[in-house]
């Protein structure tokens, strides 16, 4: 039995860490600006693509192959370095304080705008580099085989977690965020620049979103669609655990990828819903989510 | 010290403010009175740049800053305590107190300084410091506004109706803090709105009427 439920909880586990990165960076996006970017996966499946390209091309040019791990990271810092700023100039802020509606819409636009825009540039192939993985190997232990790789990853979400954490409660902008986030208005009359704020935060959740999807190219080939299919289990994420709600995120992520993994091994066939039948039960239960309420807002 | 000329604004599409003129002098106390509705915490917030001007200038100390945004304001040395108290429910008395010198990037001697300043002038606050936001009687929590908003308002305070929802003793020890305010920031140029100007009395030096958007009468208290 636990030759069996072991690999598979750590397989959730694995899972769970690359759909916190996106979701909580969706979360903390969405308590900021207040506006539900239905484009968040498309920055997953860029930093996925970027991070298998530059991959590829460290190996090809004959470079070390530990510079792939930095470059997992230096990719989704390239990304949000562009894409973030760029867009929360542009597009998204044209947005705020407009009607839900035209949020969705406008964000939608831009999804399917940046999905074309990566079939144009990285093409329909699947893409696929895991020297990162090959790299690290497999342990064993006690007669269980595990990917080094997706330990790793597991480490990465938990530190993720905890330096969110410090980070909002402890840096100066992290505290100027949770008071935008508390109250916008008086935020701005106390002498915060809020739009300075907004960009901060919408670039962190690219690069947060970028990471993940960096992080998960050693282990999965990046083709299309992997934008779409990421942003829904986002979507299930943040809406279990409660929009604007980190610690929420990380559980809710758990949960998520349970369902999904449980689904695989016991009844393959409702692989894709599990996660929306969870999300389903949780809100006919509490509306707002686990761990979130309809009226206070928190970061 | 701060010039308002000819100020309009419109909120979805009805005039709110028209041709709204005040000016506010250093170390003089101005209120402006009027009925619920009458454009006064409206005249704050557009002085204060949180919504936006159809015409209309904005002049502090020889500078036009109506094109600039609300954050800038502040940090040129207006204070800002709005109606309903407002205070950041998460974050300590402390931390709502320190706010404003956290978010205007003051050196950290710099706004340890300010936070006692505060605490001298408001004691009570010194007991509260621990307290969350969210956990402070409405009464208390008009204090820590208006501590919060001292904390940079170098050159002009704006109190939007500081008396609202408090009791009758509260009010009373409200007004008192407000007379102590004038010797102990004499230079300040206060603005303060109120719906019944009774208690407003005894701080008072000069009166503005505001109905439907428009100053009425200039009298002398």
């Amino acid at each position: 039995m636990l030759q069996t439920l072991i690999p598979l909880a750590v397989d959730a586990l694995a899972n769970a860490a690359l759909i916190f990165f996106v979701a909580v960076g969706l979360t903390l996006v969405f308590s900021v600006l207040r506006i539900l970017n239905v484009a968040h996966g498309s920055f997953y499946s860029i930093g996925a693509y970027v991070a298998a390209s530059v991959g590829l091309w460290i190996v090809g040019a004959g470079l070390p192959d530990w510079l792939t791990f930095p470059a997992l990271f230096l990719s989704a810092a390239v990304v949000a370095a562009i894409l973030g700023p760029l867009l929360e100039k542009t597009l998204v802020s044209w947005t705020y304080g407009k009607s839900e509606a035209v949020q969705v819409l406008v964000t939608f636009a831009l999804f399917l705008i940046l999905e074309d825009l990566q079939r144009i540039v990285f093409g329909v192939q699947s893409v696929y580099q895991d020297t990162p993985m090959a790299m690290l190997g497999i342990s064993e232990i006690g007669g269980i085989v595990y990917l080094n790789y997706q330990l790793l990853l597991i480490g990465f979400a938990a530190a993720l977690l905890i330096a969110l954490r410090i980070f909002i409660t402890r840096s100066r902008t992290g505290r100027l965020l949770a008071a935008v986030v508390a109250d916008r208005e008086v935020s701005e009359a106390l002498g915060i620049d809020t739009k300075r704020m907004f960009m901060i935060a919408f670039t962190l959740g690219v690069f947060l979103a970028a990471l993940g999807g960096a992080l998960a190219t050693p282990t999965t080939g990046v083709s299309p669609g992997l934008g779409a299919d990421t942003m829904v289990l986002a979507f299930a994420v943040a809406a279990i655990g409660g929009l604007g709600q980190v610690e929420g995120a990380a559980i809710a992520s758990v949960i998520v990828a349970a369902a999904k993994v449980l689904a695989i091994y016991f009844a393959p066939s409702l692989d894709a819903v599990a996660p929306y039948l969870v999300m389903l039960a949780v809100l006919l239960v509490k509306p707002y989510g686990l761990f979130g309420s309809g009226s206070t807002r928190k970061i | 010290m701060l010039t308002v000329d000819k100020l309009n604004v419109e909120i979805e599409g009805t005039r709110v403010l028209r041709d709204l003129s005040l000016s506010l002098r250093s170390g003089v106390c101005t209120v402006l009175i009027g009925r619920n509705g009458a454009g006064k915490t409206t005249t704050l917030r557009s002085i204060m740049g949180l919504i936006p001007r159809i015409s209309g200038t904005v002049v502090l100390e020889g500078r036009e800053i109506q094109d600039l945004p609300a954050n800038r304001r502040a940090g040129m040395g207006i204070g800002y305590a709005p109606e309903d108290r407002r205070l950041i429910p998460d974050f300590s008395i402390e931390e709502n107190i320190l706010l404003p010198t956290l978010a205007l990037k003051l050196p950290a001697e710099e706004r340890r300084e300010r936070l006692n300043q505060v605490f001298d002038f408001l004691p009570q606050l010194k007991d509260l410091r621990a307290r969350p936001g969210g956990g402070v009687s409405g009464g208390q929590g008009k204090m820590v506004a208006l501590g919060r908003a001292l904390t940079v308002a170098d050159k002009v305070l704006f109190l939007d109706e500081p008396f609202q929802g408090l009791a009758p003793a509260l009010a009373l020890e409200y007004a008192r803090t407000l007379s102590r305010l004038r010797k102990y920031r004499p230079d300040l140029a206060l603005l303060i709105t109120e719906s019944t100007p009774a208690l407003l009395r005894e701080v008072a030096d000069e009166e503005l009427q505001i109905e439907r958007g428009e100053i009425l009468q200039t009298a002398t208290a």
